[in-house]
This record gives C-alpha cells, structure tokens and sequence, in this order.
C-alpha cells in the first residue's frame, strides 16, 4: 500500500501528462529519435561537430557541447543532468552503469583491462591511493559511493 | 465503451504480444570472466581467489506499436576457491529492468520498473515509474516516483540506511540554444532506524543552469540545498572557453557544506569528515587536439579543506595511429598535499603518478598494455611507489564474441604483491547496426 502511495504522484502526473501528451500542440514539439541514425566507432573521441553543421534547431544545445573532448568526458555530469535523453540515443543504460551503479564488485577499469584508452576511475593499486584521495575530496567519492555501492566498502569503513 | 469491451483491451494486447516479440529487434551483451587473484598481505598467508563474474543484459526494441522496449542488465557472481567479497560464496544484482514507452513528439516517454534516474540534482535508483517531457513555450517537465533500490547493509545494521521510498522530478525551462534553468527535487520517505547513526531521509531541492551567449562559451552548474538539515549542500559549477575549434578551456568549482551534502552518508562518518566542515575545490582544465593524431590536455585542481590543503597537477598526451585502430596515452600528475591528508603516520600524501599505454584492434584480434605507477614523497608502510603492470591479449572469434586475457603484476603498500589474472568472453549484438556503438 505504502508502495502505491509513493509513486502515486507520479503515475497521476503521467496520466495528465499522456492527456496532454494527446493534444495537438504537443505533436508538434520535434522529438529526438529512438537511437542515433548513424553507427559510431568505439575507441574515439566523438566530434558531433565533425558530422553536424551547427544549425542549432528548437530546444536543442548547440551539437559542438557534446563534442567528446576530455573535457567533456571528465565532466560529463553536467551534461548527463539535463540531456539524459540525448545520451540515451546512443549510450545503453548500462554503459553509464559500467562506471556508476548501485551495487556492483568489479572495477570499470578490470572488466574493461582491454581498453585502456578509456577513462575508467581507480586504476592500479587504489586501495592504497584512496586513503589519499577520500581525505583529499570526499565528496568526488560520494557520487559513487556512500549511498550506492558500498559492498567493498563496508568490510573496513563500520 | 460498455466494462466488458474494456476488460478486452488488456487481453487484445497480450494476444498482440507475441506478434510484436517477433518483429521486434532483440539484442544482447554478456561478458563472462573469471579472474585469478593471489595477494600477498605483509605478514599473512597468500590468498587466492577466483571469482566467476557473469553480466548479462538483454534489449529488446520496437515491442507492441514499435514504441515499446524493454531493458534488462544484471550480473552474478561465484567463488571457485577463497571466497572473494564479504564471506558470501555467491553474489549478483539486478542492476536495471524497465520497460520504456516512447512517444513520438516532445522527447515524452514513460518507465516502469528498475531504473535509474538523473534529473537536475538528482542522481538516484528506484523500482517504480518515471514519465519525461518537453511542453510547449521551451518548459519540460519530468517526474519518478518509487521504492529505493537497496544494497549491502551497513556493518552491525539491519538496513543499507536508504529510506524505502523516493520521489521528485525536475521542471525546465530551454531559450533556444542559449540558456536552460531548471528546478529539481527529491523526497526520500521512511529512513530506517540506524543502531549506531541517526535515522535521515535524503531530501534535496535545487536548480540548474546552462547559458551560452555564443557557442564557443558555457556556462553551467547547480546548487542543491538539504530540505532536512536546511542548508546548502552542493555548488558545483563549470565554464567552457572554445576560442578555437579544437581547444577548449574549462574553469570549475565546486563547494561543500558536509553536514547538508553528507547528511545520509551513514558509512563513512570518519575522521576527515567533520560536519561543522566547509571544503572546496577550484580547477582548470586545457584539452587540444592538436590533429586527429594527437590530442594533448593539462590541468590543475586545488583542493581547501579544514584540514589542509591540496594541489594536483600534470598533463596527457593521447596519441592515435593508423585509422585510429593503434591508440596510445601517457600522463603525469603531481600531488602535493601535506600530513594531514596522508595515510596513516605518513609524514606527506605528497604522489607522482605516472601512466602510459599503448593498444592495437583490429578486426582479429587486440592487444594492449598498461602501466599504472604512484611513486610517493614519503614511504608508505616502507613501500616506496604502488605500480602495476598490464597485460591483455584478445581474440575476435565472430565480429560479436570476443574471447581476451587479462595479466597484471603489482607491489603496493597494501598488499605487497599482487598477481591477477583473467579471462573473458564478450558477446555484444547491437540491433539493426544503428544506434552507434551502444
Ligand atoms: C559520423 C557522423 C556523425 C557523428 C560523429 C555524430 N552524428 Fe549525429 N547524426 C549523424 C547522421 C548521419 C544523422 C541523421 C541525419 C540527420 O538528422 O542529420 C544524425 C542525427 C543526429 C540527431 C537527430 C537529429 C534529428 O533532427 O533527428 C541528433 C540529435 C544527433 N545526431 C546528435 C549527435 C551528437 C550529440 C553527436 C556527438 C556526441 C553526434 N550526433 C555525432 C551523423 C553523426
Ligand atoms: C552520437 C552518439 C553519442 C551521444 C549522443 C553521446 N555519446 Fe558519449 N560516447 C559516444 C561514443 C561512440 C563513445 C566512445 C565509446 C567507446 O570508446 O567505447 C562515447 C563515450 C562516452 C563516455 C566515456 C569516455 C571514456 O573514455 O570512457 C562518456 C562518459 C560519455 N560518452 C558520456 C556521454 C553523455 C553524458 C552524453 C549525453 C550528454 C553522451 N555521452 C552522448 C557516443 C555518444
Ligand atoms: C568511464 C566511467 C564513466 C562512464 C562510462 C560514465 N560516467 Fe558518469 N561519472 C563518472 C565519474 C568519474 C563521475 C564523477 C565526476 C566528478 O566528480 O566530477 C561521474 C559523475 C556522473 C554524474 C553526477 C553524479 C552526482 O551524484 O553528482 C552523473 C549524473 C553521471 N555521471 C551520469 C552519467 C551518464 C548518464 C552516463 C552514460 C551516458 C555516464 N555518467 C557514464 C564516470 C563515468
Ligand atoms: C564514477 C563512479 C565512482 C567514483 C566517482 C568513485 N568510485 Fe570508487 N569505485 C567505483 C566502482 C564502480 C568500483 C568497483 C566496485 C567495488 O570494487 O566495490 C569502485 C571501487 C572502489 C574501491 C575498491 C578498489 C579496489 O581496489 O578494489 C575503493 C577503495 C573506492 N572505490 C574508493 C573511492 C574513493 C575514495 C572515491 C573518491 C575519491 C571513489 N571511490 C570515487 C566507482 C566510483
Ligand atoms: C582494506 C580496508 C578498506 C576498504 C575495503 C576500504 N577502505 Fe576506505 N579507508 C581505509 C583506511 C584504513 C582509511 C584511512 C587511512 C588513513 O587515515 O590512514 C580509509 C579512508 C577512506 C576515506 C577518507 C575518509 C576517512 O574516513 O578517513 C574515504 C572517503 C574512504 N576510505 C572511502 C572508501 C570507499 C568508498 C570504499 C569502498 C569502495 C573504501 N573506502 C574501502 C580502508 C579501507
């Protein structure tokens, strides 16, 4: 009961939204597709701006703030916060999940040893490293851990 | 529509169903690995353990009108010998499994199930419904609504210390290309009662905001506030330079309050986090891609806590050869951080780390090595660097399942020696050859 009481609120918002949804004004708004047109290699770094002319249409950020500079991929957060969408044309839910998730035990960086080009968190020897870096920037920590994946963490942290 | 023909509906559809599964497009990825792990702990036997991981997720799209799909991923996991994790000789988790309605205009869709959730200030997992989308004039509007998906319970606890259900969602506002503000929220219900913490719900409320005058400057960032301990938890904030097309310069800080933004982190209440405690942390950032071979990045970050002080430091260099099929990095960085960060009776955290790779792929097979070394101001447990040394070896048996080989050496302070080894099999099939490389 309880249960259906909390995501009450949401399914009565969805069933407004489906009746708004309904109304002629909202078909006009232009969605993206269900998946990106164009197949992607892995191992690069995306250049949106390489394929698209920025001819920035509707709602949508210019495409050059999605170019997959470092920059980008070390702060995707950003990104990920509001246009989770547009992500998702072409990432899998469990692409993001590889590097954050609730409950996992493999390292990214040891399920992917084969890809050292990608920016995976922890490499080497962090059990050592992360008595530094936890002091140093909690919170950078708490975005992964404390809520969510404790598992490893539990065994020394009581 | 009389109740009867009503009643038909639902029943119309599951005739429907096995239709729609055969047109629909179904996809795949598994990885198995078994890993080998000997780790010699100073003063202790030799260990071994060897875990077999199995991930499986499943897609399948374009289910009932074609609007439908449904998303499943896991894993599980088997000792062969030592138990690896936590005393439990098995282990697995469901981590997402929804199945998604997306409508044709408006970037509307709905879920249900497992899933998880990232609007604005929210960053969360939940077993419920969520529901997204854009509204006439530039606003959007998004919403989730469920149970928390629990965890490992904390130590000497009966709960993981999350509440059991959650709630919120996220309104926006887009101008054009140029600026997005957004208002998000979250309201966790029914903390458990903790023996050894206070009973705390997770309730955040806060905005975003995206603006870019021209497309070579952003500005973004967000500030979240505890409805609980009513303060402010989180500013985090970011600007990116593009003065040329392929450098771009990023500013960033970000600022915590740790009673508001640790408030829920039952598990690691330890000494570095004093609740009274302000810290923050200022960063630059510099990425150049000189050519399509040669990409070259430095930054710098300082790190202000009560306790000290910190600076970090370095640059990489990403090199790519041959149509990108040979793709090389190396990059140093350098800590400097005093006593107080530093492990245990260490008189400095201070740490050179060095790193550098080099791998080729091509479409038989792949190999790639990688060396990870700290090499610290101080000794550390009488140990003067933590490195380790890769190895992989990988075979392409169909375009789909790949079969590889991991090796690594290491010393380290924590273990002395370790020796790990493993071996996994990949199978991705990705549906219809679109949707990038998913
Ligand atoms: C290799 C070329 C290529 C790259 C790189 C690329 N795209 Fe695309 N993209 C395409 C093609 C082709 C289409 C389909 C034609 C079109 O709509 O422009 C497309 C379509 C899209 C659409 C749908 C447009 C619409 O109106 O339906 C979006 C959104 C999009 N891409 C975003 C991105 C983003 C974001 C990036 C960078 C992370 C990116 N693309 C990188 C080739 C590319
Ligand atoms: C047009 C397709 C496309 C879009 C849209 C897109 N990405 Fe990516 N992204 C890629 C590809 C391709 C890779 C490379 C994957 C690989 O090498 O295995 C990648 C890699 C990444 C990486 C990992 C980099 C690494 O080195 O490990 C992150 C993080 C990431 N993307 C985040 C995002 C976020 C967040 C968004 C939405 C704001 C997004 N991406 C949108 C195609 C896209
Ligand atoms: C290669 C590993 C990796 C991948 C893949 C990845 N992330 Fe992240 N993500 C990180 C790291 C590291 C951070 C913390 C960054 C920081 O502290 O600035 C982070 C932070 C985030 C945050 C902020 C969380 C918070 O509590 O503040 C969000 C949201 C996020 N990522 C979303 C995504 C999405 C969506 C994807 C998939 C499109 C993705 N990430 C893929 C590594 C990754
Ligand atoms: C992008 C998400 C992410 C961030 C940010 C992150 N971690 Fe992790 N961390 C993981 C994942 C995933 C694992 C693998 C799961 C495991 O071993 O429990 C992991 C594993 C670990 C481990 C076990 C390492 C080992 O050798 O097995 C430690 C210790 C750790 N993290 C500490 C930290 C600390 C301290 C911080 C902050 C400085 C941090 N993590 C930030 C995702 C993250
Ligand atoms: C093998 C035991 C061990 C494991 C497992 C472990 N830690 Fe730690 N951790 C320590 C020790 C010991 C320290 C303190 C080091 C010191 O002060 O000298 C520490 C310090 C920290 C700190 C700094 C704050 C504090 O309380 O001192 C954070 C944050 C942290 N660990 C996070 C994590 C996370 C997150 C995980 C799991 C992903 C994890 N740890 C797993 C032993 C461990």
């Amino acid at each position: 009961m309880k249960f259906f009481q909390q995501i009450f609120p949401a399914l009565a918002l969805a069933g407004l939204i489906m009746i708004l949804a309904a109304c002629a004004q909202m078909k006009t708004i232009p969605g993206l597709p269900a998946s990106h047109p164009e197949t992607l290699a892995a191992g690069q770094q995306v250049s949106c701006t390489e394929c698209h002319e920025d001819n920035q249409k509707g709602t949508l950020k210019a495409y050059n703030a999605f170019n997959h500079s470092p920059a980008f991929v070390k702060n995707h957060r950003f990104y990920a916060s509001s246009d989770e969408r547009l992500c998702s044309t072409c990432h899998k839910s469990s692409f993001c999940n590889d590097c954050h998730t609730n409950q996992v035990e493999m390292k990214p960086s040891i399920k992917y040893g084969n890809r050292p080009d990608r920016d995976m968190p922890h490499r080497g020897n962090f059990m050592t490293m992360h008595k530094i870096e936890g002091k140093l920037d909690p919170a950078s920590c708490y975005r992964c851990h404390g809520r969510a994946n404790n598992e490893r963490c539990i065994t020394c942290h009581r | 529509m009389k109740m009867p023909c009503a009643r038909l509906i639902p029943v119309c559809l599951l005739l429907a169903l096995p239709g729609a599964a055969l047109s629909a497009e179904i996809s795949v990825d598994a990885t198995s690995i078994v890993s080998f792990e000997q780790r010699a702990y100073t003063g202790a036997p030799k260990k071994d353990i060897v875990p077999a991981t199995q991930f499986l997720g499943l897609d399948a799209a374009k289910l009932a009108d074609g609007n439908l799909s449904l998303h499943v991923y896991g894993w599980g996991r088997g000792d062969i010998l030592d138990k690896s994790y936590n005393n439990d000789q098995f282990a697995g988790s469901l981590t997402y499994g929804y199945l998604q309605y997306r409508f044709k205009a408006a970037n509307a869709d709905v879920r249900a199930g497992r899933f998880f959730v990232h609007e604005g200030i929210v960053n969360e997992q939940i077993d419920g419904a969520s529901f997204r989308t854009d509204l006439p004039l530039g606003f959007g509007l998004s919403a989730f609504g469920g149970a928390n998906v629990h965890t490992k319970k904390l130590y000497n606890e009966n709960s993981d210390g999350k509440g059991s259900g959650n709630f919120g969602g996220r309104l926006n506002y887009r101008y054009k290309g140029v600026l997005e503000l957004g208002a998000s929220g979250q309201y966790e219900t029914n903390a458990p009662a903790l023996v050894n913490y206070p009973t705390v719900n997770h309730r955040l409320a806060g905005g975003d905001v995206w603006f870019s005058p021209h497309k070579s400057v952003e500005l973004m960032g967000h500030t979240s506030y505890n409805t609980v301990t009513k303060g402010v938890a989180e500013h985090s904030y970011l600007m990116n330079v593009k003065p040329l097309q392929h450098l771009v310069l990023t500013g960033e800080y970000n600022d915590h309050r740790e009673r508001n933004y640790f408030y829920s982190w039952a598990s690691f209440s330890g000494a570095a986090l004093s609740p009274a405690e302000k810290s923050h942390s200022l960063g630059g950032r510099a990425s150049y891609g000189v050519s399509k071979a040669v990409e070259i990045a430095a930054d710098y970050k300082h790190y202000t806590r009560e306790i000290g002080n910190a600076d970090r430091y370095g640059a990489d260099i990403k090199l790519s050869f041959l149509n990108n099929s040979v793709r090389s990095g190396l990059g140093y960085h350098y800590l400097r951080a005093g006593k107080e960060f530093a492990i245990g009776g260490t008189p400095s955290a201070s740490y050179h780390e060095m790193r550098g790779y080099i791998m080729h792929d091509s479409r038989i097979y792949f190999v790639a090595v990688d060396a990870i070394g700290y090499l610290f101001k101080e000794k550390v447990n009488s140990e003067k660097a933590a490195w380790e040394a890769m190895a992989s070896l990988g075979y392409h048996i169909t375009p789909d399942l790949a079969l590889s080989g991991d090796f690594s050496y290491g010393r380290n302070p924590q273990f002395t020696e370790e020796v790990k080894g493993l071996a996994r099999l990949t199978y991705n099939m990705t549906f219809d050859s679109k949707g990038g490389k998913k």
